[in-house]
Formats: C-alpha cells, sequence, structure tokens
C-alpha cells in the first residue's frame, strides 16, 4: 500500500465560506526527521476540524505549528505556510505572544496553574488588559460559564485549581482560554485523560463554543470526530491522506488507507 | 534442598543489610552522646549561660558561646541571601533561556566549582579576595552606606578586609553550585505541559517563570534553601581563613569575628585546659544541632511540598 502525495480533498462543502485558518505545503523537522510532509487545508471557521491517525502520524505536529509552540524547542522547523488573516505566522518577524492571544491551546492532560481557579482565568487576562477589580470579576465569571464550570466553582472561587476533578480542571484550562478572546483554539487529545462523562461535557461544550469560536482538534478516538467535527483530516505517517467534510469521510471515505483506518483495520 | 539454601541466602542478605542500616542509627546516636558528654563540663558550669555570654576568655577559663553562634548565624545568612537570587537566575537561564545543548555543560562547570576543596578557597579568600575588598568594596561601602542611620551601624568601623561580611561572600560562593544545582534540578521537574500552557496564553519566559514555575515548586525551593543553609553553617576551613576570629559581637558586617567551626578549628590543638576543650566541644555540639534543625526543617517544607500535589 503505498501513500499518495496527493490528499483526497476534493468534493468539499463547505459549511461556512470562510476559511480561518488555512496550511500551504506545511513540511515540519524534528531535526533532520520528517514529521510532515507538504499538508496542505483549510481550518473553516465556526467549525470543528479534527485531525486523525494513528500514534505517530503527525497530528498533534501539525495543531502545535499553528500556534508555533514548537518554538520552545530550536531543534524543531517548519517549512510551508500558514496562512491567518493574510499574515503568514511561521515568518520569523511574527509577533508570537500577540499570535498567541488569538489561538489559544489546550492540551492532553488538564495543566490548572499553582493558583486559586479565579487566578487562573484573571492570570491570563492580566496579560493583555488592565482592568478594575468588578470588571474582572466579571470576566472571570464570563469565562467559566462559557465553559460550562460557573455553577460547580462559583462559591469556591479561591480554592486552588489542582481541587477540582479532572474534568473540572481540564474546563477550567478551556475557560482560561476563553478569557483572553482567541478567535481559534486548538486542542490536542483535550479528553484523552478524562473518563467518559466528563469527555461527554467536553464534548457538548464544544459544540457550543463553535458558535463563537473555530475549533481545531486532535484526537485518536474516531467515534468522538464522528460525534462532534463538522471537517475530519486523516493524517498518516506524516502525509495528509483525506480531508474533507466528516459525514462524507465517514460514511464514504475514497482512499482505501482512510476506510481501512475508519474500521480500525490498523492504528 | 534447594529451598533451604535460598532461606539461607535470605536471610543472610537481611541480615546484612539491617546490620548496614543499624549502623548509620547507632553511630549518629554514640556521635550525640559522645558529644554531649564530653561537651557536659562546660554545660554544666556554665549552664544556659554559656549560650548567652559573648566573652570567650581563656586565661580567665570562661567561655560563652554567643559570638561564635552570632557570627556562625550572620555569616551563613549572608552566604544564603547572595547565593539564593544568583541560584534562581542561574535555574531560570539554565531552563528557559539557554539552547539545550549548552545547559549540560554548564551545569558540569557549576557541580566542578563544587569540587574545589574549601582550603582552596579559603587560600583564595584571604590572599585574593580579602586584600581586594580592603581597597575596594568596604571603603565603597563605608563611604556611601556608613553614615546612614541604621544601615550605617552594619557598614562602619576601619576596612579589615577579612570579617563577617568576607566570610559571607566566599560561603556564598561555596555553597552556590550545591543550591544552583537542587535549583535547576527543580524547574526541571515543572510539568512540561504546565510550561506550555503557560507559553500557549502568550506568555513570555521571564512570566512563565515568575509566575508558574517558581510557585509550582516554591516549597521544594525554601527546602534546599535550608538544605545549604545547613551547609553554610558548617563550613570550616574557608571561613577560619577569612572571619578574622575575634570572639566579639559587632554591629559592623566589616568587623572580624568567628564561627564556631572557626574557633573549633583555631582552638582546639591549643587549648591547654580542660574547661577549654569541653567548651570547644560544646560549640561542636551547638553546631550539630543547628545543623539538624536545618535539615528537619528543610524535610518538613520538602513533605510538605509533595502532599499539597496533585498525583
Amino acid at each position: 500500500m503505498t501513500i499518495s502525495s496527493i490528499a483526497l480533498t476534493d468534493n468539499i462543502r463547505p459549511l461556512t465560506e470562510e476559511t480561518a485558518l488555512s496550511v500551504r505545503h506545511l513540511s515540519f523537522y524534528y531535526g533532520h526527521k520528517e514529521a510532515l510532509s507538504d499538508i496542505t487545508l483549510n481550518i473553516h471557521r465556526n467549525c470543528i476540524t479534527a485531525i486523525m491517525g494513528p500514534s505517530g502520524c503527525g497530528k498533534s505536529t501539525l495543531l502545535r505549528a499553528m500556534n508555533r509552540i514548537y518554538d520552545l524547542n530550536p531543534t524543531h522547523r517548519a517549512s510551508g505556510e500558514i496562512m491567518i488573516d493574510g499574515t503568514n505566522i511561521l515568518s520569523p518577524g511574527i509577533d508570537i505572544l500577540s499570535l498567541r492571544k488569538k489561538i489559544g491551546m489546550v492540551f492532553q492532560k488538564p495543566t490548572p496553574f499553582p493558583m486559586s481557579i479565579y487566578d487562573n482565568i484573571a492570570f491570563g487576562i492580566k496579560l493583555y488588559e488592565k482592568l478594575s477589580r468588578a470588571e474582572m470579576a466579571v470576566r472571570v465569571e464570563q469565562a467559566l460559564r462559557a465553559a460550562a464550570l460557573w455553577d460547580e466553582v462559583k462559591d469556591n472561587l479561591n480554592a486552588s485549581g489542582n481541587s477540582l476533578s479532572g474534568g473540572q480542571q481540564q474546563r477550567l484550562c478551556i475557560a482560561r482560554t476563553l478569557a483572553i478572546k482567541p478567535d481559534i483554539i486548538l486542542m490536542d487529545e483535550p479528553t484523552s485523560a478524562l473518563d467518559p462523562i466528563a469527555t461527554q461535557k467536553i464534548e457538548e461544550l464544544m459544540v457550543t463554543l463553535k458558535e463563537d469560536y473555530t475549533i481545531a482538534i486532535v484526537t485518536h478516538n474516531l467515534q468522538q470526530a464522528a460525534r462532534i467535527s463538522d471537517y475530519a483530516a486523516f493524517l498518516y505517517m506524516g502525509h495528509l491522506i483525506e480531508f474533507r467534510d466528516t459525514p462524507t469521510l465517514f460514511s464514504k471515505p475514497k482512499h482505501p488507507q482512510t476506510a481501512d483506518y475508519l474500521h480500525g483495520r490498523f492504528g | 534442598m534447594t529451598q533451604r539454601t535460598q532461606s539461607l541466602t535470605n536471610w543472610t542478605v537481611r541480615g546484612l543489610t539491617a546490620l548496614s542500616g543499624l549502623c548509620v542509627v547507632v553511630f549518629t546516636i554514640a556521635f550525640a552522646i559522645l558529644l554531649g558528654y564530653a561537651a557536659w563540663p562546660a554545660f554544666s558550669s556554665f549552664g544556659l549561660h554559656f549560650l548567652t555570654n559573648e566573652a570567650w576568655n581563656p586565661v580567665t577559663d570562661t567561655f560563652g558561646a554567643l559570638s561564635s553562634i552570632y557570627g556562625t548565624i550572620i555569616s551563613a545568612a549572608i552566604a544564603l541571601v547572595l547565593s539564593f537570587p544568583v541560584s534562581i537566575g542561574i535555574g531560570f537561564c539554565l531552563s528557559e533561556i539557554m539552547p539545550r545543548r549548552l545547559v549540560l555543560p554548564i551545569r558540569s562547570l557549576i557541580e566542578l566549582l563544587a569540587g574545589i576543596p574549601s582550603l582552596v578557597y579559603g587560600l583564595w579568600g584571604m590572599y585574593v579576595l580579602a586584600p581586594c575588598f580592603q581597597t575596594t568594596l568596604q571603603p565603597f561601602l563605608i563611604k556611601h552606606l556608613g553614615h546612614f542611620a541604621f544601615i550605617g551601624q552594619i557598614f562602619s568601623g576601619p576596612p579589615y578586609g577579612v570579617g563577617l561580611l568576607t566570610a559571607g561572600i566566599v560561603l556564598a560562593i561555596m555553597i552556590l553550585p550545591f543550591l544552583t544545582a537542587i535549583v535547576v534540578d527543580l524547574f526541571q521537574s515543572v510539568p512540561r505541559l504546565m510550561k506550555e500552557s503557560a507559553y500557549a496564553l502568550g506568555m513570555t519566559p521571564w512570566e512563565v517563570t515568575r509566575s508558574i514555575s517558581l510557585p509550582y515548586i516554591k516549597q521544594e525551593i525554601f527546602s534546599g534553601a535550608f538544605l545549604a543553609l545547613g551547609r553554610a553553617l558548617g563550613e570550616t576551613m574557608a571561613v577560619t581563613f577569612v572571619v578574622g576570629n575575634a570572639h566579639r559581637i559587632s554591629t559592623s558586617l566589616l568587623a572580624p569575628a568567628t564561627t564556631i567551626s572557626a574557633s573549633i578549628a583555631n582552638e582546639f590543638n591549643e587549648a591547654t585546659s580542660d574547661m577549654h576543650t569541653s567548651s570547644l566541644i560544646a560549640l561542636g555540639f551547638i553546631l550539630l544541632v543547628s545543623t539538624f534543625l536545618a535539615l528537619v526543617i528543610s524535610k518538613c517544607m520538602a513533605a510538605r511540598a509533595v502532599k499539597g500535589r496533585p498525583a
């Protein structure tokens, strides 16, 4: 079975015309090892785009290129373009801090900061805005409400972020991301450390969030991708095999590898 | 048959390891008891006055530990105050700023600093640092800070070169590698994902360190600082060279003073009266107790840190 270098990306019926982020001919290298090879895909505004594939296929790498978090390791480098609002965010002169304000990220495991629930949210806001106490309280409440966490923590805002359950912690991390008003939210297997009930809550939350945000999610859970995403991409060994709207990808995959993966024949 | 040999081996190993473990306990207790026994004449004849008396007079055979205790605590405190921020700075630099391939060589260099014998630090302190301070740093401090109300007291008197401040600075250099090794390890213990989440919010390396990493490892850092304090309290040779060896308490950090270990090193050979010897051993006993306390505080803090951490 050969890996096609040209992805099957025809026949996409855009749910919205607008593209929030567009990846063009992206290749990515860990030192000399190529992890992504010539990826081209669009992330549509106010949609959930799922990136799927077996372990090591490069799906996290693709996500981590979108906010340049890979910069933390100097041996990692990307070539190609990632366009947001007409700017190539991979170009060296880009202002990383404002890029990361615009593109939030939620990680595999909840990572509450070592501070109170309130401060976990307020901290990010303070980086960008000078608010009065009252204004800040409003913003913190908004963020916690948006992440469907407010009712569970409103009496305990001064408790440590670590005192929450895993699912609550992950929603706290989502609230923290929402608080600084990003356009796009990247989620790197956000439910992989959570139990099914917490996972369901996060999934429901994501579907509500797409009203206001654009979401790209990496997941190795096929059912999750089928349940919540509007578009789905299948990556295999650093190549984009297939990318189209989710119902079509799952019901009529064009590429035999996609079909094999969806039917659980590998990965 | 096989089973019998196995159980024999098992018992031999158990017995030997238990014995080795017991050795540690026995030695520690025996050491404390012997030290207490030899120090008893001094403690019994001077009583609590031994701890509060500043005078140390071999001629009249009256001894008080206060000046030595004072010098020990102040020099160790100076060392900690100076080396603590520097070690945090090195930790920050190595964990967030430096390219990863430079981290290992720099860490090795820091560890090499710890390998220099304290005698060498002492000689360097006496022949290089002290004369240098006498002509530069100390006159500068006296001139610019000496006339202030309270701070002036701390920086008054003639520039001797040797003294508490010099001892503290030499000690600071000596405990720096130790403290830095601890701090660097702690910085590396901060979960990568937590730091990445902070960066993903658009924080700068310094913001991540100040607001995320440092609060995360706060308890352990203080625990490490007490461990370093324990080291500074007991350091002998380097301090003996540069502290000035004067049994007196002066408000000025520039004045010659002494520490517990410096007194013992200087006087033990020449102690003629039994009371002098016993008093020196009593000083050693006090040192043992205070290093032990520093260790206990350090352990308690580390234990609290582990308890407050999510699994």
